[in-house]
């Protein structure tokens, strides 16, 4: 009878520790996970003298919005955005084509020298990025792309990881469905857009983020290949703030970093909804 | 010219044909002479890196521009190449291609792998025929020698001074900056602050990460100069004895095992460190992100005063045509001279290369406000270049990473300068054999 009383009692309590437990979770992760971005942002309004000094505290005196113009006279930081989205859009649009039909290739097509073919591909993977620098250097160069927006594009239009990626996704997909489809008078590219590309989505948005996060932040490559203004990305700008020997400036540095990453933060917020569908759907699945 | 061609025919008596005839042979070779001063017009590229802040982008194009404007046959394009390893890195790659740029501002110690790659035009001659060897300051000039040629012209030079957080030392009653070793380490302990065994304060800091810059000007403080252009001499007693000094501080608990370049820099701002070892180019960012009275003064001394030069000089490349190797001179005469090198110092904190360039007004002016900005100058007095070795690279590595572990107590000083020495000059003869 005790024990039931107090059942009652404290029930609403439990169902709210049950409702939200993974609340009390989530929450400190969240803010966790946060903290760099608030610390960003509170920087980036703060005084020079403001920023290692342990007595001024860790809010801005003043908000100094007048950063935000300053870091962006460093270089043309517009242009800079937009050869940034062009850059990174084209590997991305060039690589979601390639690697369909390559990992198609590897998945459910038989020819000759396939697996040795396969593992080369897979080699390509373990290449550091920088040990391949000259020869591709060399290859942009005779192509006569040097200090244009397709030479940051073309070392990167095939991708190994992809096509392993999607190549494993593509083998999961049973066979029938494929069969089906031949029977009703598919080919192969109607077999590949009808029933494998849409089964496969999460992959190619998972393979999607990772792509564009890292040619997003590329610095060496663009750098190397550039030299005007005109056709350079938004990382040379933020290097100009942060790669200096005389210590990074912070207060530009992080007003510019907003600038930087918010593109990718607006449209990981408006594309947040089909992203995690589509993750639930692979869990699902 | 072409209106006097026009009037040279003209005062021919001529007849109405032949004037027509005149008038399109004016206009053809009109057009064949624009076309022929647009072809004079040397391109030249000159890749920079930026040592000290953003706006070094903005000031280099605006001598660049100042440059282009003042010299109608010569076109150049400034290329910001990221910091100092980046701009070597790209230099490296087009010279691998075999399309150097004409002109390009690495660090002075690259000036040993830029020649083993056969990169660089020897300007020994035009610099004789010039005022460079009486108006450069020589400490200066000095780094661009090899076997007595001129590679390039010094045009960013930089020495390690010893920062001071006044206001701590006021509060701590000490009223003179440290000039030996060992007031050094006095006025460190008298710096450092623990509060329960907790520190709260270091008493030094050496810029880690270019540590192995600071620990070469030790060296020279104990008149040693660990290097020559085809071995290291890190296993020089000299130079022992300076990581032993080392080694004494860091035992005596008032200067930190290991510090970043960077993270020692915002240590000093924020007061958790009292003295800094750094470059003079941080001078304008320290003074003006610190809440506290900075200054500057020269590294103390222990047999002499010591220092080395970091920064960079322009170089020249010398797989190009006559033609653009005068032109690249013509740049790097243009950006080392009086007015430049007097602006681009009060603009940077970097060091102005000629003698001249300190006498200029503006100078004169700039020292009286930032008096700090002179101590640097007095010091280079007793500069020179900085371990320029074949593979200094690699080189700088070997030594980082001994005093490193010297300083974590994993090895005994001697053992680790020995093991640096001999991995280093290794690598060096390889590189020279390779050279063959």
């Amino acid at each position: 009878m005790t024990s039931l009383r107090t059942e009652i009692a404290s029930r609403p309590a439990i169902v709210a520790l049950r409702r939200g437990w993974l609340h009390v979770v989530l929450v400190p992760l969240a803010l966790l996970w946060l903290s760099p971005l608030v610390w960003i942002l509170v920087t980036s309004l703060k005084a020079r003298t403001e920023v290692f000094d342990p007595a001024a505290g860790f809010w801005p005196q003043v908000l100094r919005w007048e950063n935000y113009p300053a870091a962006l006279s460093v270089a043309p930081f517009g242009t800079y955005l937009v050869n940034s989205i062009l850059v990174t859009g084209g590997i991305l649009a060039a690589q979601l084509v390639t690697i369909t039909l390559a990992a198609y290739a590897f998945a459910r097509l038989t020819f000759p020298g396939k697996n040795l073919l396969f593992t080369l591909f897979l080699l390509q993977i373990m290449f550091p990025i920088y040990a391949t620098f000259l020869t591709n250097f060399v290859t942009v160069r005779e192509l006569g792309l040097l200090n244009s927006l397709p030479a940051m594009i073309v070392p990167f239009v095939a991708s190994g990881y992809g096509t392993f990626m999607l190549r494993q996704a593509f083998r999961q997909v049973p066979t029938e469905l494929a069969d089906a489809a031949r029977l009703d008078g598919c080919g192969h590219v109607g077999i590949l857009w009808h029933v494998y590309l849409p089964l496969v989505k999460p992959t190619l948005i998972a393979f999607g983020i990772i792509t564009v996060v890292t040619h997003w932040n590329d610095y060496m490559w663009p750098l190397l290949v550039t030299n005007s203004e005109a056709v350079r990305t938004l990382p040379i700008g933020l290097g100009l703030l942060a790669k200096s020997d005389s210590g990074a400036d912070w207060t530009r540095l992080m007003a510019a970093t907003v600038v930087v990453v918010s593109p990718l933060l607006v449209l990981f917020v408006v594309f947040q909804r089909r992203f995690v569908d589509s993750f639930m759907h692979a869990g699902l699945k | 010219m072409s209106n006097k061609s026009t009037q040279d025919r003209g005062g021919l008596p001529a007849t109405r044909r032949a004037l027509v005839a005149g008038a399109a042979a004016t206009v053809a070779s009109a057009a064949l002479l624009r076309g022929a001063r647009a072809q004079a017009r040397t391109k030249l590229q000159f890749m920079y890196p930026v040592g000290v802040s953003g706006d070094i982008n903005k000031l280099v194009a605006g001598m660049i521009a100042k440059f282009n404007a003042a010299h109608p046959t010569i076109e150049v394009e400034a290329v910001y190449a990221g910091n100092y390893d980046n701009t070597e890195q790209k230099v490296i790659t087009a010279l691998g291609v075999g399309e150097p740029p004409a002109t390009w501002l690495p660090i002075n110690s690259a000036l040993q792998a830029f020649l083993g790659l056969d990169a660089l035009a020897d300007v020994t001659a035009k610099a004789k025929a010039d005022d460079v060897y009486q108006d450069f300051i020589p400490g200066f000039l000095e780094t661009c020698v090899s076997d007595g040629k001129l590679y390039g012209l010094p045009f960013q030079p930089s020495t390690p001074v010893l920062y001071l957080n006044r206001t701590a030392m006021k509060a701590a009653g000490i009223a003179k900056a440290p000039e030996t070793w060992t007031e050094l380490l006095d006025v460190a302990k008298a710096l450092t602050i623990r509060e329960k065994g907790e520190l709260k304060r270091w008493g030094l800091t050496i810029g880690g990460g270019w540590h192995d810059w600071i620990f070469e000007c030790y060296c020279r403080q104990n008149e040693l100069v660990p290097w020559t252009k085809d071995k290291v001499l890190f296993d020089n007693p000299a130079a022992l004895d300076a990581l032993e000094f080392w080694v004494k501080m860091e035992q005596a608990g008032v200067m930190p095992k290991a510090s970043t370049w960077e993270g020692s820099a915002n240590d000093f701002m924020a007061g958790r460190t009292a003295m800094l070892y750094h470059s003079t180019g941080s001078l304008t960012n320290l003074r003006k992100s610190s809440s506290f009275e900075v200054d500057v003064a020269f590294m103390p001394k222990n047999k002499a005063f010591g220092a080395c030069q970091g920064g960079g000089p322009i170089m020249i490349a010398k797989k190009q045509s006559d033609a653009a190797i005068e032109a690249s001179w013509t740049f790097a005469r243009w950006m080392t001279s009086t007015e430049v090198q007097s602006q681009w110092g009060r603009d940077t904190g970097y060091l102005a290369v000629r003698k001249s360039s300190w006498e200029t007004p503006e100078m004169k002016a700039y020292l009286k406000e930032v008096p700090q900005a002179k101590v640097a100058l007095d010091q280079s007095a007793y500069a020179g270049a900085f371990l320029q070795v074949p593979g200094y690279h690699k080189v700088r590595e070997y030594l980082k990473s001994a005093l490193d572990r010297t300083l974590a107590g994993e090895i005994k000083p001697d053992a680790a300068l020995k093991e640096a020495n001999a991995a280093s000059n290794r690598e060096i003869q390889r590189l020279l054999r390779r050279r063959g």
